[in-house]
């Protein structure tokens, strides 16, 4: 949508005429990069909505809801709780034209940018709607440096509350939600949201679409096999990416019985009727850290980041093809993939680390 | 005394964060030199300060050590309060999040930073940074930002690339208010050889401290706009032993981001 309306920042903003034009005709001809409000809520009123055991594995998933052009709802945040066995899967499996939809994120989307630069024929992202693609202390992203730098991937730029809140937004059922960030910085230009004048304060206020993803990957500390789940440390936005997405696939270090769901129902923080696999995956977030279970592997993120760095800077993907071929394509599981990456005592060592959070599985 | 030499740049910022927090706040931290600065208060004269990750935790005891990440299971370490990204930016946008601890690769004289791009275009960019992640929504709506930048020409510019997170905009005096957001914007900059604030009337840059042996002339060169310089400008307050000892052995005893190493092995 376009309204007409917008902050002071039309007539100070130094990004190009040329840019914003092109930028304002996604507003014009706005689409939604995945399932619109109504083709999500025909996905929900379709599913049997019956305590069923969804328990299968991570592959099965994969192979059954994950198909070329969807858009991927990436859970987890930066390097945290991020779902990277069903990434892995994914890379596995490969997918075409994808969408990536996430707040912030680290070696998810480095993964598949790497296996797209290693294997375009396998693997390619079309687009990300984000706020977020990096490494906190570790560094940028080489690969979102260089899709983005050689214009591989297109961008719609939100902030971290401008992205979690969309996802929210798909989670209520609606088509859009104003919210207090965006307006009077370039992102007012550029992105797919749109100011308007408030019919009530009169105010101008920024509203950003909802996303719902055809798919939503999240990994929990633990659920029943109907899907209920229990997560501890930061939530991120994994409830409203579950419940924003047509279907999810949620990994779980542990599955518990649904009578422990039962004592303590306030403890779920993912319904079962939005979530349509559960795989149980130990390590289901190694390299990030899962609160209660383990700490981040910083070496690995160390490590895979400067392979990455080393092909931005010189082209050549022979470590990167290396790596994928070794632990991805060379690895029937992710437990096999687990086995041969992460020496067992390091393993161990990143239990350790977590310093024994306080979690509740009973 | 502790002598300036004794003072290693990123403890000077730390330490010059702790002074600009008032007590009995919120503040809404990233990684590295947000979280210490704060830490550092809450040990000197602000023990009432609380903080929040974005990831979704408040006011968690910092007692494992020092998170990696905002989202770093030690930066949940008995909260008061646990949820997600949702949970903290709504809290912030109602108003109590008192202060934003941003960083950035460019800032202008209203305060306006880039953190998206450098160089080339929006769509065809010469360096693609990560993109805005938490921190255009902080410098929307939490009351007071407060910057944190290298003071290097070709970080304080004219203008910025890209207006990642929002300060004064234009200047002019209902730049924020027709943008939308909530909070009163730009508060201070913080760098190793000067803290600057905001002028009430024209909302430039205002150079309020200078490291000592420094002088507002030699800070001028370092930006390339023109300052306010305060008519009550004076020397940067410089941490006594005490404050190192906090500053070294109990905010970030593994150097970290005191001496910028990043990973133990």
């Amino acid at each position: 949508m376009e309204t007409g309306v917008n902050s002071k920042v039309v007539g100070w903003s130094i990004v190009d005429k040329e840019t914003v034009e092109k930028q304002k005709k996604r507003k014009v001809d706005f689409e939604y990069w995945g399932p619109t409000p109504r083709e999500a809520r025909k996905s929900a009123v379709a599913k049997k909505k019956g305590l069923v055991d969804k328990r299968m594995t991570i592959k099965e998933a994969v192979d059954r809801f994950v198909k070329d052009g969807m858009n991927i709802g990436v859970g987890g945040f930066v390097n945290t709780r991020v779902p990277t066995a069903i990434v892995w899967n994914l890379v596995k499996k490969g997918g075409k034209d994808l969408t990536l939809s996430f707040q912030s994120n680290s070696i998810c989307c480095e993964w598949i940018a790497g296996a797209m630069l290693t294997y375009p024929e396998h693997m390619s992202i079309k687009r990300i709607e984000l706020a977020w693609w990096g490494y906190e202390v570790i560094g940028i992203a080489p690969l979102l440096r260089f899709l983005a730098g050689n214009q591989m991937i297109e961008i719609d730029d939100y902030t971290n509350y401008g992205m979690s809140v969309r996802f929210k937004a798909g989670a209520m059922g609606i088509p859009f939600i104003p919210v207090r960030d965006h307006g009077g910085s370039d992102m007012e230009l550029v992105n797919r949201g749109t100011m308007i004048q408030c019919p009530f304060s009169k105010e101008n206020t920024y509203l950003v679409p909802a996303c719902h993803p055809d798919v939503g990957f999240v990994h929990v500390q633990a659920a029943d096999i109907y899907g209920n789940a229990r997560i501890f440390g930061a939530l991120c936005t994994c409830p409203e990416i579950a419940q924003a997405s047509a279907h999810t696939i949620m990994s779980t270090e542990l599955i518990i019985d649904n009578m422990a769901i039962r004592r303590y129902p306030n403890l779920t923080e993912i319904p079962y009727p939005v979530v349509d696999a559960v795989c149980e995956q130990q390590f289901g977030s190694w390299p990030g850290a899962v609160y209660g279970q383990y700490w981040f592997d910083m070496e690995h993120f160390l490590y895979f980041r400067s392979m990455c760095d080393e092909f931005r800077k010189t082209g050549s993907k022979d470590k990167l093809k290396a790596y994928f071929d070794e632990y991805f394509f060379g690895c029937d599981t992710y437990d096999d993939f687990i086995a041969k990456i992460v020496p067992h005592k390091k393993l161990i060592d990143l239990r350790r680390r977590d310093g024994g959070q306080p979690i509740i599985l009973s | 005394m502790v002598s300036l030499a004794d003072v290693n740049p990123y403890e000077m910022i730390a330490y010059t964060g702790s002074r600009v927090l008032e007590d009995s706040t919120i503040v809404f931290v990233g990684t590295g030199l947000p979280i210490i600065a704060a830490m550092h208060a809450q040990m000197t004269h602000a023990p009432s300060v609380n903080l929040i990750f974005e990831a979704g935790s408040l006011a968690s005891i910092l007692e494992q050590g020092m998170p990696m990440s905002v989202g770093d299971t030690r930066a949940f370490r008995k909260a008061v309060f646990a949820k997600g990204l949702c949970a903290v930016f709504e809290l912030t946008q109602r108003g109590y999040s008192d202060y934003a601890f941003i960083g950035g690769a460019q800032i202008d004289m209203f305060g306006n930073v880039c953190s998206t791009y450098e160089g080339g275009t929006y769509l065809k960019p010469r360096v693609r940074f990560p993109g805005s992640g938490g921190a255009g929504a902080m410098a929307a709506n939490c009351e007071k930002t407060i910057a944190i930048m290298a003071l290097e020409k070709r970080r304080f510019v004219k203008q910025v690339d890209f207006i990642t997170s929002i300060g004064f905009g234009d200047g002019s005096p209902d730049y924020r208010h027709k943008a939308g957001v909530m909070g009163a914007g730009p508060y201070r900059v913080i760098t190793n050889q000067a803290l600057f604030g905001f002028d009430k009337d024209t909302r430039r840059m205002t150079l309020l401290e200078y490291l000592p042996g420094k002088s507002p002339e030699a800070i001028q060169e370092l930006v390339d706009f023109e300052l306010i310089i305060s008519p009550d400008v004076k020397e940067m307050a410089i941490p006594t032993e005490h404050d190192l000892m906090l500053l070294r052995e109990k905010c970030d005893p593994e150097g970290f981001f005191l001496k910028r190493k990043i990973v133990d092995k």
